[in-house]
């Protein structure tokens, strides 16, 4: 990844997949980003640096498994739908027991970047990322499709 | 090649065969500007965990129950493999690690993923002879698919489990002394301590045979488009010398 990455989402050519009968699919992104668009994409202050990379450590929320470290990974919006990673009695009113559709995610291009990371098997041609040593999630996607995307959802992961 | 000079020659090339995706090299003026990226990996290893049904494969890499989180998404789906890294010796590694769980089948196992680990973890259960008794069977499979070069070590599991033993921790030694260099070890999956050690003891094995420039980006992205190949049933090779035998 060079320095100079830009911070735009990713490039709008994935299709939305839908998996029969399963309800998981990965919904169009959006362009890239005009200068008003900017603010919006720079993501929660206190997580993303100026550079758009993770100001923090990610860590599993449930057993600490450190996932990135530090500067590993870029603040990237992409409507995705994860399954709940909770069960249901320990879920808030009102969330859907299946699942959410997530925007902001923590984008790397190689899996080699993860400090510690597990893959699901495939749905469809989706792979969803679990924690590594305590296997919850999913706390990530990854599509087939693109071998150089990977997203760890910030809503599925603690920051320190 | 001595190791440390392997790791001069690796920088000096400006490699990284840890920086697939990972950072360039940053000028002094760069660096105080911003954070320093993360270190990437120095190495990169590829390790398969095989052994016979409920020896405890998939606890080695430890579990939690919770009441609140499900695991619906492991047990529906199922865990294809890991991403994990470990220091040793000031070295950072990653590891990639299939857990065959589920696939306790001798030939269900497909030779792909013998063929490209580094380092192969064969589990048995101290607590049942049968998985015990089941390691030729394994070590046919290693024999005909894994790389001559692949780091072997035998572990038997539930060491929390004393009471119940069946196969005597000198059983288990004599087992992976016939073979060139399996190493040996028990393990009990309630001790984290434990499950370290065995990681760190097969990467050790791992790195202080294999020349440096071997490992140099030999895992890439494209391991997720490994497609097992079809199953054959594989031959039992024909009654032979074992390969490995000292």
């Amino acid at each position: 990844m060079g320095p100079n990455r830009p911070m735009s989402p990713p490039r709008a050519s994935a299709a939305p997949s839908a998996l029969p009968g399963s309800g998981y699919r990965a919904c169009a992104i959006m362009a890239v980003p005009c200068a008003g668009m900017e603010a919006a994409l720079a993501g929660p202050g206190e997580l993303v640096c100026e550079r758009g990379r993770n100001r923090k450590a990610v860590l599993c929320q449930r057993c600490g498994s450190r996932v990135l470290l530090p500067g590993a990974a870029t603040f990237a919006r992409r409507e995705l739908f994860l399954p709940s990673m909770k069960k249901k009695t320990a879920l808030v009113a009102g969330s859907d027991p299946d699942g959410d559709v997530l925007q902001e995610h923590w984008f790397v291009d190689d899996m080699f970047s993860f400090e510690n990371i597990g893959f699901t098997k495939n749905v469809g041609n989706i792979k969803f990322l679990i924690c590594a040593d305590c296997e919850v999630g999913p706390i990530g996607w990854h599509c087939l499709d693109d071998k150089r995307s990977f997203y760890v959802a910030l809503n599925r992961v603690s920051h320190e | 090649m001595e190791p440390g000079t392997g790791l001069q020659q690796r920088r000096g090339a400006g490699g990284g065969l840890g920086s697939a995706g990972g950072s360039p090299a940053l000028s002094g003026a760069q660096s105080r500007r911003r954070k320093q990226p993360p270190r990437p990996a120095d190495f990169k290893l590829q390790v398969i965990i095989i052994g016979s049904r409920g020896v405890g494969k998939t606890s080695l890499m430890e579990r939690f129950t919770d009441d609140t989180f499900c695991e619906a998404c492991k047990s529906t789906v199922g865990v294809d493999f890991k991403i994990k890294t470990v220091e040793l010796r000031g070295k950072k590694i990653r590891l990639q690690i299939w857990d065959t769980a589920g696939q306790e089948r001798f030939n269900s196992i497909t030779s792909a993923y013998y063929r490209s680990a580094k380092g192969i973890i064969l589990v048995y259960d101290i607590t049942k002879k049968e998985t015990f008794d089941d390691l030729p069977k394994w070590m046919k499979m290693i024999d005909k698919y894994a790389s001559e070069d692949a780091e072997l070590l035998l572990v038997g599991n539930k060491l929390d489990c004393e009471v119940d033993r069946e196969i005597t921790r000198q059983q288990g030694e004599k087992f992976a002394q016939q073979i060139t260099g399996m190493r040996f070890c028990e393990a009990s999956a309630k001790d984290n301590f434990n499950v370290d050690e065995i990681f760190l003891k097969l990467v050790d094995d791992i790195l202080k045979k294999m020349p440096l420039d071997v490992i140099r980006n030999e895992l890439s992205n494209s391991i997720l488009s490994l497609q097992p190949e079809p199953e054959i049933p594989p031959e039992l090779p024909p009654p032979r010398p074992h390969v490995r035998c000292c």
